[in-house]
Parts: C-alpha cells; sequence; structure tokens
C-alpha cells in the first residue's frame, strides 16, 4: 500500500520540458542560368556553347566563412528523353566562374572531383557561381531520336 | 512690361506637389576606358539624383606568384573618396572573374567625383564593368515645373525673351478692328432678321403642328374605317341566300286601320317637349 502511494506521489514529480529552436540556413544555392543542350551532332548533344548550349551556371551563398562544401554533379543519366535503345556516354565538369571575393580565386585550384562530382571547398563568405558543362553521346556515332531531352545538375551544400 | 509677365508666370504656373522617385541603372561606366565621369547619369534636369547601389565585375590576369590590389573607386567632391572598394589579388591566381555589389546609402550625385578601376603592383584587369544604380525626383523633367527645379529662371527668362508684347495695342490693328465692324453689322442684320422671322416662324410652326396633329387623326380614323368595315361587310358577302319566292304571308282583316289617336298624342306632347327645351337655350337669362 505504502509503495503504491510513493509511486504515485512520484510520477506527479516529472515533466516534459519542450525545447525548439531554429536554424538559419548559412548556404543558399540559387540557379543563376538554366542549361539548354546544343545538338552539334546527331549523335551529340552538349550544353557547351561552342556546341550551341548553354551553359548551366549555379550560385552559392555563404555567409559563414569555412563551414560548407558546394558538391556539384553533372548528370548521368537524362530525366526525361524518348525511348532509347542504346547507351549514352555522359562527361561533364564543373569550375568555378566568378566569385564576390578575390581570395576565392583559389577554389577552383583546390577543387576534388571524383566520378561525376567535383567538391568544392567554401572557406570564404560570399557568392561562388560555378558552371558546368555537360556532354552526351549515344552508342557509336548513332543518332539520337527526335524529341525532347531534360538533363539535371545536382547541386548541394555540405556542412562541414 | 517683362517683368509683370514673369511676376504673372510666377502666379499661374502650378506648383507641382506631386513627388515620387524613380529608379535607374546606368551602362557599363568602365566600357571606353578605365576612368568615367558622373555628370551624365540619369535623365538632364533630375532632381535630387542619388546613387544608391555600386557593383562592379572583372577579370584579373596575373600570375599566382605576383602581388597585386585593384581599386575600384570614386571620388569624393571636396576631397577624398566617396566610393573605393580594394580587392587583393596577391598570391591568388588570376583568371577566374570577380564580381561584387554594394549598397550605397542613397548619397547625391554632386558628391560624387569621376570614377576609376586602377590595379596596383603586378598584373591587369579585362572586362572591367560598373553599373551604378541611383533614384530621383520625376517633378524636374522639365525646369518650368517647379521654381525649385534647376535652370527654372533661365527657362522662364528664356520664354520672356521669345514674347514681344511691348507697343501692340490690338486695337491699332486695322485687320482686327475692321473684322470686329464687320462682326457686329452682320449681329445687328441678323438680329433685325430675327425679330421679324420669331412671328413668321411661330405661325409656320403652329400651322404645321395642326396639320400635322389633323393628318395623324386622319389617318388614324381612315385606318379604323377601314379596319371595321371589313370585320363589319366581309360576313354579308360571304352570306349566300337559299334561291326561290318569298311571298306576303301577312294579311289583313276587316280591311279598315283606324288612327293611332294615343300614338298621336304622345308625339305631340313630345314636340311640344322638345320645342320648350329648344326655345330655353335662347331665353336663359346671364
Amino acid at each position: 500500500m505504502a509503495s503504491l502511494i510513493l509511486a504515485s506521489c512520484s510520477s506527479a514529480y516529472s515533466a516534459d520540458v519542450p525545447i525548439s529552436g531554429n536554424v538559419q540556413t548559412r548556404c543558399l544555392i540559387t540557379t543563376d542560368t538554366n542549361g539548354v543542350f546544343g545538338n552539334p551532332a546527331p549523335s551529340k548533344l552538349s550544353t557547351a556553347s561552342a556546341d550551341g548550349g548553354v551553359v548551366p551556371v549555379v550560385r552559392y551563398d555563404v555567409t559563414l566563412a569555412d563551414a560548407y562544401l558546394a558538391k556539384v554533379t553533372t548528370p548521368t543519366a537524362f530525366s526525361a528523353s524518348p525511348s532509347l535503345s542504346d547507351s549514352v556516354t555522359w562527361t561533364g565538369s564543373t569550375a568555378v566562374s566568378k566569385t564576390s571575393d578575390a581570395a576565392m580565386s583559389g577554389y577552383e585550384a583546390a577543387k576534388v572531383t571524383y566520378g561525376s562530382t567535383t567538391q568544392f571547398d567554401l572557406t570564404k563568405a560570399g557568392s561562388t557561381w560555378f558552371s558546368s558543362t555537360a556532354t552526351a553521346v549515344y552508342g557509336v556515332n548513332k543518332s539520337f531520336p527526335g524529341g525532347t531531352y531534360n538533363a539535371i545538375i545536382f547541386a548541394e551544400c555540405i556542412a562541414k | 512690361m517683362k517683368k509683370l509677365i514673369i511676376s504673372c508666370m510666377f502666379l499661374a504656373l502650378p506648383f507641382n506637389a506631386h513627388s515620387e522617385y524613380l529608379y535607374g541603372i546606368t551602362g557599363n561606366m568602365a566600357g571606353a576606358g578605365h576612368t568615367w565621369g558622373m555628370s551624365n547619369i540619369g535623365p538632364s534636369n533630375n532632381r535630387g539624383l542619388r546613387i544608391n547601389g555600386v557593383y562592379y565585375q572583372y577579370t584579373p590576369v596575373k600570375n599566382t606568384e605576383d602581388d597585386m590590389l585593384v581599386h575600384v573607386r570614386n571620388k569624393r567632391i571636396g576631397g577624398g573618396y566617396i566610393f573605393s572598394e580594394t580587392d587583393d589579388w596577391s598570391g591568388l591566381p588570376g583568371g577566374i572573374p570577380i564580381t561584387k555589389g554594394f549598397t550605397v546609402d542613397n548619397l547625391p550625385i554632386e558628391l560624387w567625383g569621376d570614377g576609376s578601376i586602377s590595379v596596383e603592383g603586378t598584373g591587369s584587369v579585362t572586362d572591367a564593368n560598373v553599373v551604378y544604380s541611383y533614384k530621383y525626383n520625376n517633378d524636374c523633367l522639365s525646369p518650368l515645373s517647379d521654381p525649385s527645379c534647376p535652370g527654372y529662371m533661365d527657362a522662364v527668362l528664356a520664354m520672356a525673351d521669345d514674347y514681344d508684347a511691348t507697343g501692340y495695342n490690338p486695337l491699332d490693328d486695322k485687320n482686327i478692328t475692321s473684322t470686329l465692324e464687320e462682326q457686329a453689322e452682320a449681329d445687328k442684320i441678323e438680329e433685325e432678321e430675327e425679330r421679324e422671322d420669331s412671328g413668321k416662324l411661330e405661325r409656320i410652326l403652329s400651322s404645321v403642328d395642326n396639320s400635322i396633329l389633323a393628318s395623324n387623326i386622319l389617318a388614324q380614323d381612315l385606318l379604323m374605317s377601314a379596319m371595321t368595315r371589313s370585320v363589319a361587310i366581309d360576313p354579308y358577302y360571304e352570306k349566300k341566300l337559299s334561291g326561290g319566292e318569298y311571298k306576303e304571308k301577312i294579311v289583313l282583316i276587316g280591311g279598315e286601320l283606324p288612327d293611332n289617336k294615343r300614338g298621336a298624342r304622345v308625339n305631340l306632347s313630345q314636340q311640344l317637349l322638345h320645342t320648350e327645351m329648344v326655345g330655353m337655350q335662347y331665353n336663359q337669362k346671364e
């Protein structure tokens, strides 16, 4: 009986105290320019200006220095396309195209590339523009079927 | 006389109480060289133009090991710099464009001196692009819009010079006086004709109205008559009598018809009453 009373009293002295918080983003990714595929040859689609395409540009705005990594991945498949019966060979690259601070000019030399992903260490606060080129070649000199082709550049901001 | 005209202009020209800011941006001020003036920013005759932003971009050309400073500046009228930004490229690679934007606290254009982009150290810049954003009042696009606008007095004096109002009396102008006399004579003749014609016109209009009314009534009567005649006569046209001879069937018995004295008395009394009633109209006293 006594233990029952103690148990009921102890439950009255406990409480769940909520904790809430808000983390303000300090890395903002914005599409600066949408890319467009050029079709310089029947078997080739390319975003390069020389191939009649438009290079996609993405901008990273960082308000906290040395806290984030920028990862930009060029496409390895079409997100939408006509039915393709042969393989597509993809090549791509990402480079710093513009900065808002002279000290960011070292980003390009310090970038790390693995697979289709390029990683930049955002050591300075400010804005950095990254441009990517993507090229798709169909089969072996095989013509792409007519239709609309879409692909996606994947940009991430990873906290260190 | 000219002073009087100018005074009148001051009173007559509306003072523009409406004022709002318009915004704009310049072209590339560094397009023609690495120094530029600020006198041609915004529309002419603007008042209160203020710079509220500076944006620049250029590509450094240098070796990584070289020291290089790039200054983007605007002199301040009266000394010093009103805007100055320096990029230190020492030990950094070139080749990648740099772009920067700055918000400026609406500083009046009168304070902004010549701008420049200059290199200190080893290296150079290419593709320089410097743009200013600004705002200004729209109430002085014409200097005559408001007495407080720049160039207002000059514009008023220019207008006064164009207008020579001295020594001219319009009543001495033969063209004007002859025109006035002709007009007065024509007015007099017109008034007399109007006075004469007014009675005629009223009678003509009255007779015309009566004629129109009568013709309308007549036309309606004819129309109604034609309609009713059609309704009343058509059944008789359509009625057909069966053929044969209709013989007299009533036969008087006795062969003598006496006078109806009672009917004669009634007829006489009614005649007398009628005569009396007609006579009452003439014997009525006013």
